[in-house]
């Protein structure tokens, strides 16, 4: 062994091996995420002025106080809140009635659905900003004219700016959901479904005894997954309000904040206090649901 | 029995036709848009009416013509995307790999950190971030752009659990035959995942090609700017210039939606297949 | 004979290091400029063809970066402070100028070429970009407040628009424009204050103090947005459909007749020929009312300071070069011509090149400057410090949409966002 040249004894060490496939990764962790995350968290206690660094404590964290970053957490909550409700049971359900062996042109309407996903949150902004219009002639309000209501101010009043916002959550989402739990749905094997006929179970007993937990890894995955963007939002708003401002901002995001302090007033102590905040937000609740569905339980088991 | 289920199965393609057309609305209302002139829009606002005496293809024509910068977003996002998937996808597969069949000291810590990854939204380091690329000089270069997320957490995930579901014998065959570690994982492996590779490949190149906020805080000469930074720089307070915003739009979409309809049977067989398992 | 050789080569590569010189020099130097508008990208470039023409031994290329506005001013100021990546000059808005101004200024002084000519321009507009004496930035424009009428309709409801004299006349004369035609007289804006602020010159006012703090909860401020809200209430004025004059509802709603009037900056023009077609030789340009005869009846408004960085490797080229641009006579004319803005250089105001017919002559029912040269003794500047980005971001984002959209108590909100604004590092 101690004969061949080093190269070889190097591309056969089976002990190195695990190393070195999974170091691009740590590199990328170490270098993009912990040295960030962890400057990030050193740059909350200072106050940056070009050329001028001081420390000042928890000054940052007290300006926390602020309205307008209370006003853009509650959006971001709000909407995180409404992608959950929507999001998970509608794709969930979609899913289901697709996954059915008697339903026909699957590959049509799962692709269709899919078509959103792909274009990209600038063009859906650009397209939903023109259907949000609020001249009388624009598409949504044509479209509740013919209700009988009247034409609304959609991204111009803080009481509908949640309906574009979400409308176009759900239109790009629903589609990439579905696909998630149709690949979930694929692990119940179809003896389990005929095990649950023989049983005499109805639809309603099958959805809440056999799929719903099978489901369950899938749903763990999306709901972590739509915690993070729902928190992290804020493309949605810059194409809707055509810019990082909106009026009496009623579309300002957290990372739009974020962006606003730390780039655009270029006060990037404060702006980087927003962004640890957002950081513990996330990471408790994402914490929280994980334990809450029993996520690391199922890891000690297994 | 049988007539029941029959019922059931019309009830739900109608169900389904019903949510196609409202999703492909919103995408048929604006290819109309691009059609009229802009004037049109400010005077109605979006909407779907045929006016065919007023509808023509100039706001494309002018896309290409009256304006430079189309071409140019648009050739440069083609380009990040490609390398960027490219780089993705295998650096990926190489971690993945890693992860599914070795267990070495320290695999749980790593893959933590890939769950952490996963799960903390990267909108947060920006700033750190983006005073990381400044201090290494990659400001404003497409490697800037790249670098920073070739090891993504996502697609390792995925590429760790398709591989664990593949059979781990032709391991200790390939090192029978004398095949070094790496020499298993490129002469084997590769082959073996390339399936998965569609699925991952179109979620991967579908972020790049429309990726925003860091491309934005990156780059800075307008030559460099990719497709939807190009697209968003036409809002302005001082206006905004829908001709190139809406067409320039419409033609973004087509590329990606080429190729998801070239590799589709690919892409849903892959994500089904690899999946979530948790 | 190796030494002859040395010597001759030697010689050849001195004779070729001469010969390229001067070849270097005729070749034209790069000047990178940045903007957010790409109208003013039109003018530089024309006026870099009239420079290379005059200036053979001295010509540039511009390489021009067009970037959106709020990531061109986001962009830059990272690169000025970090020290790299900045172009040779740039385009700042006035609203964001300020930020330039903090700490030590990475702009050039630009006094050489702006000293000279302060007599022929309206010296606010480099007042405002200046700084302890030094001058960093010249305006496009005055951007005088006038106010845009529409003919037709004043007409159809018999209203002669030279007896709109105060915001009285013109109050009396929305009522009857309302109950004949059944339009508003004007519009507000819930994201702007360009049609605003003049009421605040003429009361002697501003959003911010002489000192430069911000000073929104003022007696002004309450006189002039009540003024407004009551407007508002009685049907006479209207928040602008998509909330602001820029807005492309706006557009749309307005070419068609939606409202009597418009009080916008005089660099607006270019938005009624380029956007609102229809209303070609039916609007008038007038000078705006005011509360009380004998107040200035114009404010300069908007602007965007080009200035040198001092990252440029060609600093004097470039101030020589953006000097013979904003301050020179044809600069001047060029700047009307392209963009239909007002020039600094006063003097030219009254002269005969200005009335050579383009398109903005040709879309106005009057002669646009004749309401320019009326109030030119009128025109003060607003205040600019570094608390104007902050305020006019309240203004903006705030104060104008509980204002007019929500109808709020003026009281209340102003006395909420003044503390607010208090709060607020700048």
């Amino acid at each position: 062994m101690n004969k061949m040249p080093f190269y070889k004894r190097f591309i056969y060490n089976q002990k190195l091996a695990p190393y070195v496939f999974t170091a691009p990764f740590v590199i990328t962790f170490l270098v993009f995420f912990l040295y960030p995350v962890i400057s990030s968290i050193i740059m909350t206690f200072q106050n940056i002025l070009p050329g001028r660094v001081e420390f000042i404590g928890l000054e940052n964290y007290r300006r926390l106080n602020d309205p307008i970053f209370f006003k853009a957490l509650g959006l971001n909550l709000r909407y995180t809140l409404w992608t959950l409700a929507i999001l998970i049971p509608v794709p969930m359900l979609l899913a289901v009635l697709l996954n059915n062996k008697h339903m026909r042109a699957k590959n049509f309407f799962r692709s269709t659905l899919f078509i959103p996903a792909l274009t990209s949150v600038v063009v859906a902004g650009t397209i939903f900003r023109l259907m949000y219009g609020e001249l009388p002639g624009a598409l949504m309000n044509q479209i509740i004219g013919l209700v009988g209501l009247k034409p609304i101010k959609w991204l111009r009043l803080a009481d509908y700016a949640m309906i574009p916002l979400l409308s176009l959550a759900v239109w790009r989402w629903t589609g990439v959901n579905i696909l998630y739990f149709l690949a979930g749905l694929q692990n119940i094997p179809p003896e389990m479904y005929e095990a649950a006929n023989i049983d005499g179970a109805n639809p309603w007993q099958v959805f809440r005894h056999l799929i719903l937990p099978m489901l369950k890894p899938t749903t763990i995955y999306v709901i972590t997954i739509s915690i993070y963007g729902g928190m992290a939002m804020f493309t949605e708003s810059y194409m809707l309000w055509g810019g990082n401002r909106s009026p009496n901002n009623i579309g300002t995001t957290i990372v739009g904040y974020l962006y606003r302090k730390g780039f655009e007033e270029n006060n990037m102590g404060y702006g980087n206090t927003i962004g640890v905040v957002l950081l513990l937000i996330v990471l408790v609740v994402n914490l929280l649901q994980l334990l809450a569905n029993g996520f690391f339980r199922k890891e000690k088991d297994a | 029995m049988k007539q029941r289920a029959r019922h059931i199965t019309i009830l739900q393609i109608l169900l389904f036709t019903v949510l196609a057309v409202i999703t492909l609305f919103p995408l048929y209302a604006i290819v109309l848009a691009s059609l009229k002139p802009t004037t049109e829009l400010f005077r109605f606002g979006l909407n779907v009416r045929w006016d065919l005496p007023r509808m023509s293809f100039d706001n494309y024509v002018y896309l290409f013509t009256g304006q430079e910068g189309y071409f140019r977003w648009f050739t440069n996002s083609l380009f990040i995307t490609l390398i960027q998937t490219t780089l993705t996808l295998f650096v990926s597969c190489f971690v993945g790999y890693g992860f599914a069949m070795y267990n070495f000291k320290g695999k749980n810590l790593i893959f933590a950190g890939v769950l952490i990854v996963m799960m903390i939204p990267l909108e947060i380091i920006l700033l750190p971030l983006f005073r990381l690329m400044l201090g290494i000089g990659l400001v404003d270069t497409y490697v800037g752009i790249i670098l920073p997320f070739i090891a993504q957490a996502l697609p390792i995930f995925f590429f760790r659990q398709y591989i664990s579901g593949l059979p781990h014998d032709f391991l200790d065959a390939g090192r029978v035959d004398g095949c070094s570690e790496y020499g298993i994982f490129f002469r084997i492996m590769v082959p073996l995942t390339t399936p998965s590779f569609a699925a991952m490949g179109i979620l991967v190149g579908m972020n790049s090609w429309n990726g925003f906020l860091w491309p934005l805080i990156v780059l800075r000469t307008q030559s460099k700017l990719t497709l939807p930074l190009g697209l968003a720089s036409m809002l302005s307070p001082y206006g905004n210039n829908y001709a190139v915003l809406i067409a320039g739009s419409v033609f973004a979409i087509i590329p990606i939606l080429t190729l998801f309809f070239i590799f589709q049977k690919y892409f849903i067989e892959g994500m089904t297949a690899g999946g979530v398992k948790g | 004979m190796r030494r002859l050789l040395t010597l001759v080569l030697a010689i050849a590569m001195l004779l070729s290091l001469m010969m390229v010189a001067p070849a270097s020099a005729a070749e034209p130097t790069k000047l990178e400029f940045w903007t957010f508008q790409a109208l003013h990208v039109e003018f530089y470039e024309k006026m870099a063809e009239i420079w290379n023409e005059r200036n053979p031994d001295r010509q540039i290329e511009l390489v021009v970066t067009s970037l959106g506005y709020d990531d061109m001013h986001n962009k830059l100021l990272i690169a000025l402070q970090s020290g790299t990546g900045a172009p040779d000059f740039v385009d700042i808005e006035i609203g964001k100028y300020a930020n330039y101004l903090m700490g030590e200024t990475q702009l050039v002084p630009l006094n050489r070429v702006v000293e000279p000519e302060l007599d022929n321009i309206v010296r606010s507009r480099v007042d405002i970009y200046a700084k302890d004496g030094n001058y960093y930035g010249i305006c496009f424009h005055v951007g005088a407040s006038v106010t845009y009428y529409n003919q037709e309709i004043l007409e159809a409801a018999g209203v002669d628009v030279n007896s709109i004299i105060t915001w009285d006349d013109f109050a009396e004369a929305g009522k009857v424009v309302l109950e004949k035609t059944g339009v508003p007289m004007a519009t507000v804006e819930a994201n702007d204050p360009w049609f605003f602020l003049q009421t605040l010159s003429q009361q002697g006012s501003d959003l911010l103090t002489p000192e430069g703090e911000p000073n929104v909860n003022s007696d002004a401020m309450k006189k002039a947005l009540g003024f407004y809200q009551q407007m508002v209430k009685d049907g006479t004025a209207m928040v602008a459909p998509g909330g602001g004059h820029h807005a492309e509802e706006y557009y749309g709603f307005m070419n068609f007749g939606g409202a009597a009037s418009v009080t916008m900056p005089f660099w607006y023009m270019g938005r009624f020929t380029d956007y609102m077609p229809d209303l070609k030789g039916k609007m008038l340009v007038m000078p705006n009312p005011v509360f009380e005869v004998g107040q200035p009846r114009s404010v300069g408004l908007g602007g965007t300071g080009t200035s040198v960085t001092n990252q440029s490797q060609h600093q004097d080229l470039a101030v020589d070069f953006l000097g013979f641009a904003k301050l020179s006579e044809e600069g001047n004319l060029k700047i009307w011509e392209i963009m239909g803005f007002d020039p600094i250089r006063k003097s030219l105001w009254g002269s005969e090149e200005l009335k050579k017919p383009n398109k903005f002559i040709d879309y106005f029912a009057n002669f646009p400057f004749d309401a320019l040269i009326e109030v030119q003794d009128e025109i003060p500047a607003i205040v600019v410090s570094e608390s104007l980005p902050k305020t006019m971001t309240a203004v903006r984002t705030s104060i104008m949409t509980r204002v007019f959209e929500g109808m709020e108590d003026i009281d209340t909100v102003l006395a909420e966002e003044q503390a607010l604004l208090e709060q607020t590092p700048n």
